[in-house]
């Protein structure tokens, strides 16, 4: 019996991966997101802060965006 | 930040700490991948002059910045641009100061907890947030399990990893 795991998933041209490797592949991605050099992950989460800010409702309070280049 | 970080060590320059380690958001973000987080805590282990019986006296933090014009926002005092929240440490996070690991910030050196202490500590707080942060310690950081058990167990946490 093909189980969900093995189902084929077309992303570029004739490319087949199965839902399995999307799964592993988006792990590899967090980790590699992880072995980021610190500074660099501080960068991201001020451009997350600014993000956050700008989807934020008018009613609601914007939240401290860092100023790291200090 | 690296200014942030200079001002705090000034603190322990100055004895008004014995010691300090980053933890919180921050801390796990040194070994996980980035996410949104406000403030920077800051885990500090007071002198011993400022234990006054069960009262811990924070206020020489306090001065001490206000000195150096920085402002507060509730908690938190603004240092450099970059919100932080200073939390004696009890216990736990004091073994975690003391362990905490040695790291460079754009040259400025600081400590942040270790993960086994991180998890320790953020099983400890329980909300779901916290564990979230704690299975991805688990999956992106190299967390020594060894060790990690010996703390659970000490603190009387080793079932709230057992259980998650």
């Amino acid at each position: 019996m093909r189980r969900d795991k093995d189902i084929g998933i077309v992303i570029q041209g004739k490319r087949i991966i199965t839902r399995e490797d999307l799964f592993k592949a988006k792990e590899r991605f967090h980790k590699e997101q992880a072995k980021l050099p610190f500074e660099e992950k501080i960068r991201i989460v001020v451009e997350l802060q600014k993000i956050a800010n700008n989807i934020r409702k008018p009613s609601e309070r914007p939240g401290i965006v860092w100023d790291i280049d200090k | 930040m690296r200014e942030t970080i200079r001002a705090i060590n000034g603190l322990k320059k100055e004895s008004l700490i014995e010691d300090y380690a980053i933890g919180g958001g921050i801390a796990a973000i040194f070994y996980i991948e980035p996410f949104l987080t406000y403030d920077l805590d800051v885990f500090v282990i007071p002198t011993q002059k400022e234990k006054e019986g069960s009262v811990i006296l924070l206020t020489p933090i306090f001065d001490y910045f206000r000195n150096m014009g920085y402002s507060f926002k509730g908690e938190h005092i603004v240092i450099e641009g970059v919100p932080v929240q200073f939390i004696p440490a009890d216990e736990l996070e004091e073994e975690a100061v003391r362990n905490g690991k040695q790291i460079e910030y754009e040259g400025v050196e600081t400590k942040v907890l270790p993960p086994e202490y991180l998890v320790a500590i953020l099983l400890r707080a329980g909300r779901k947030k916290d564990i979230a942060k704690v299975e991805s310690l688990l999956q992106q950081a190299k967390v020594n399990r060894k060790r990690l058990k010996d703390i659970l167990r000490r603190y009387g946490l080793s079932d709230k990893l057992n259980n998650l």
